[in-house]
Parts: C-alpha cells; sequence; structure tokens
C-alpha cells in the first residue's frame, strides 16, 4: 500500500530538503520520489498536478500541494490526524 | 501614582488616557510653570517637564517611559498588582528573518546573553534556491542545502528559541519597546529589532506570468530544470544568476533561448562557458512581453529595444533571473529605504530608528553575497548589543 503522503522532489532543490525534514521533525511518515531519475514518478506528479513543472509536490491524502509552504502542508497534514 | 500635569499638554492628555485604559488608578496634581507644585515635582523627579510620573517616591519618566514600562510589565510589578503580568515576555532582540545575516545576527546576539527570537517565514533565505555554494570561506565547495543544516545547527546548539513558518504583517517601531505582529494573531515584544528579512526574486511583471508559476514559469533552476529533460526554455536575465541558470539546463533542455534587456554583465567566466554551446541563443537587448499558454506555458514573447519588433519563442520553461527585491515593504513608512526598497543602513547597520538594526540583503549593503550577509548579521548584532548597554 503506498504511503499516504508523497513528495515529488528534486535533489538541488533546498525547498525540497526543508518538507521532508519538516515531515520527519512532525514524526510523519512519507514516501519520497526523486522525479529526475525516476521518469514515473515524474509523469505521476505532472498528471496528479495538471502539468505542474515545480518542486516540491506534496501529495497528502486527496491533496496535492505544488511548493512548500509550512502552513499549507500542516493544514494539509490534518487529514492523517 | 501621581501624574504631574499641566493645561494644554498632550502627552499629559496621553498619559492620563493610557492609564484609565488599562485601569490603573492614579492622582493628577495640576503642576503650572513657577507653583509649588511644579517645584515639588522639580525636586522629586529633577525634570522640570510635563508630564512627570511617580510611582511612590521613585519617577517612572514622561509618557513614552510609561508605555514602555507597561509594555515589560515593570508598570504592575511596580505597583504590585498582580494577574497583569506581561503574558508575552520581553526579548532583548527580535530577529525578523532566518537567512545566513538573520542566523548568524542569532549566534553573536545569544552568545551576549541576549534573549533572542527569530521569526521568519522559511529557513535558510535565498541560499535554499542555488545547488552549490564555492565561495563561502571554509568550503570549497558545499552543497547548499548542507549549508543551511550547518547555519541551523549552529543556531541550535545555542539554543536560540525561533518560530518558523508565519509572516510578519505588521510592527510597531515608535516606541522604545519594538512590538511584531504575525499573521497567526501573535504579537511579540523586543528592545531591539534586527530586520534580515533578505530578497525575494523580481518578477518580469507580464501578461500570463503570474498565473503559470510552477507550471512552466520558474525562479529556481536549481530545483526545476530537471523537469525540463529535452524540452526547449527560455532564460530571462544576463547577469550571473541568469548564466548559471543556463549552466543548470545546459545537459538537459534541447535549446535554451537567453533573453536579456542588456548586453551580458555575468562573469567572463559563466559567459565563456554559456557562448560554447550550441544549444543556447541569445535574444540581448529584448524584453519579455508576454507569457503564452493556457493551464502551461507554451511560449514567449519577446520585443527587442532597437526595433520593436515582436517573436515568439516557442519553449515550454521560462527561467526568470532578473535579481532580487528587498523584503521591506512592511517598513516602508518607518525606515527610511532607497528608490529599490532597500533599508537604509550605516555602517554599523543602524537604520536612523532606535533600536532598530537591519542587515544583509534587505540593506543597501553592497553586494549580495552570503559571506557578506553572514558579516552584516554579525554587525547588526553587535550594534544591537552595544545599544542595550548604552540604555542600561
Amino acid at each position: 500500500m503506498s504511503s499516504k503522503v508523497r513528495i515529488f522532489t528534486t535533489p538541488g532543490c533546498g525547498y525540497c530538503s526543508q518538507a521532508k525534514q519538516f515531515l520527519t521533525e512532525k514524526g510523519v511518515e512519507f514516501e519520497a520520489f526523486d522525479v529526475s531519475s525516476d521518469k514515473d514518478a515524474m509523469q505521476e506528479m505532472r498528471k496528479m498536478t495538471g502539468g505542474a513543472r515545480s518542486v516540491p509536490v506534496i501529495a497528502v491524502c486527496d491533496k496535492v500541494l505544488i511548493g512548500f509552504d509550512r502552513t499549507e502542508l500542516e493544514n494539509a497534514l490534518k487529514c492523517l490526524e | 501614582m501621581v501624574v504631574y500635569t499641566i493645561e494644554g499638554c498632550p502627552f499629559c492628555e496621553k498619559a492620563k488616557l493610557f492609564l484609565k485604559e488599562k485601569g490603573v488608578r492614579f492622582k493628577e496634581i495640576p503642576a503650572p510653570f513657577g507653583s509649588s507644585e511644579w517645584k515639588q515635582m522639580k525636586e522629586k523627579t529633577g525634570s522640570s517637564s510635563w508630564p512627570q510620573i511617580l510611582i511612590g517616591d521613585s519617577t517612572v519618566g514622561g509618557y513614552l517611559d510609561l508605555v514602555s514600562m507597561e509594555a515589560t510589565g515593570e508598570l504592575y510589578e511596580r505597583l504590585n498588582i498582580e494577574g497583569r503580568m506581561l503574558d508575552t515576555p520581553l526579548y532583548d532582540v527580535i530577529i525578523l528573518g532566518a537567512g545566513p545575516a538573520g542566523l548568524s545576527a542569532a549566534i553573536y546576539t545569544i552568545r551576549k546573553v541576549l534573549k533572542t527570537l527569530i521569526i521568519s517565514k522559511d529557513l535558510g533565505g535565498q541560499v535554499t534556491w542555488t545547488s552549490d555554494v564555492e565561495n563561502y570561506l571554509g568550503f570549497s565547495h558545499v552543497n547548499a542545502s548542507d549549508l543551511v543544516a550547518r547555519f541551523e545547527d549552529h543556531v541550535k546548539a545555542f539554543g536560540v528559541e525561533k518560530i518558523i513558518g508565519v509572516e510578519v504583517e505588521s510592527v510597531d517601531l515608535a516606541g522604545k519597546i519594538k512590538k511584531v505582529y504575525t499573521d497567526d494573531g501573535r504579537s511579540f515584544l523586543g528592545k531591539t529589532l534586527i530586520v534580515a528579512t533578505g530578497g525575494r526574486h523580481r518578477p518580469m511583471n507580464v501578461f500570463g506570468e503570474r498565473e503559470l508559476v510552477g507550471r512552466g514559469v520558474s525562479y529556481c533552476s536549481t530545483c526545476d530544470a530537471p523537469l525540463y529533460e529535452g524540452s526547449a526554455v527560455a532564460v530571462i536575465g544576463g547577469g550571473n544568476s541568469a548564466m548559471e541558470a543556463v549552466l543548470d539546463l545546459m545537459s538537459l533542455a534541447s535549446r535554451i533561448f537567453v533573453v536579456s534587456t542588456t548586453p551580458l554583465t555575468a562573469d567572463p567566466i559563466y559567459q565563456g562557458k554559456v557562448k560554447k554551446s550550441p544549444k543556447v541563443e541569445f535574444f540581448l537587448e529584448y524584453e519579455p512581453s508576454k507569457v503564452i499558454g493556457d493551464t502551461v506555458v507554451e511560449g514567449l514573447e519577446i520585443r527587442s529595444l532597437k526595433t520593436g519588433e515582436v517573436c515568439t519563442l516557442e519553449v515550454e520553461g521560462i527561467f526568470v533571473e532578473i535579481g532580487i527585491m528587498p523584503n521591506s515593504s512592511i517598513f516602508i513608512d518607518t525606515l527610511a529605504t532607497n528608490s529599490t526598497g532597500e533599508i537604509l543602513v550605516d555602517s554599523e547597520c543602524r537604520t536612523g530608528v532606535a533600536g532598530v538594526f537591519a542587515c544583509g540583503d534587505v540593506t543597501t549593503v553592497r553586494y549580495k553575497q552570503v559571506v557578506v550577509a553572514v558579516g552584516e548579521g554579525a554587525k547588526a548584532a553587535l550594534s544591537a548589543y552595544n545599544y542595550l548597554i548604552n540604555q542600561r
């Protein structure tokens, strides 16, 4: 079964690292995909965002967030409670 | 509590109103110039101006001193009013921003044993937009995320209190105690304030740009370049950052159009690398005029500044690298800024408002570099320390 939180990243993306660190600090389990090397993940990311080309993309429950905004992510994570 | 007043004195009225609003009982003693009450006031306080406020025999000062004392909770302490102690703590220093300047300032203030709070929307500032740093002393090559993590660990090791993820909505710099209001409805009090809010990417300000951010329009080539493998892209700008973006894209994109309103201004070392590639085509002295596309970027319309000729570049990505705008909008009314919004500072990071210091990319300091911001942060912190020492 896939994780409830998935994060799509690239290696040089500082906001991606910060988002992952934020999830770790919150004790949230997540699955991370490097879209620069995982083409299937890239396709999926673009499909779920309607063509977005920006990382990080964070999928939480049925929400898809483009970019890392602490408040926005914190609100989205409430579905896990 | 006693308040010596004189008729027609606006600060006397303000002081009385303030005490009434705060529910503090006081006795007003009118003390016209030369009267015995005035002589008594002068004898007790050493001051001959109005109002003069006293608690028992100890002097508070004038209206502004009263406001400061109330803000710190000292007023209620001296009046022995329980339950009215301050519910928010008073910090020696509040640092706005957690990029290299703000974090460096925090290291210095905490080592001076100043009660310090950092408030910031995010961590690391603009360093997080780059991939590698090669000009920071002690590191011949360091990944930008790793450098930010090291900065953060350093600050953590000293136990600096920080609130990350909130936006500062407004500040009140008028009194001795500075107030900071954040978008989550909280407020914070500081004896000094260090503004280290940094900068953000300057947008092109053309039709379609805002709507397609993240859908082809990008301000972070390090982050998003890998998403453009095999695509044609445009890079806007002719400086070092623009050339770095071209280099990030060089091995991935199929074609790269460089659009700059000026001839290239990047360092020769960058220009040399970029000009070697057959993938790169230059449109110099052209300006972007329109982003084309409904849900994703499909092209970019550009216009020649020389001839007015308009042409369309068929691109899926547009990387905007045309400089930085200072994050100074909440200070525009209270601090002096230059025409681009940078906060004016002197060589000691003073802003001209007592107790308010600024450092890093939000200021007029030349050369927006990590190492410069770190140095400026240290200066601002030491200036804040000296200011506090002189207040005691």
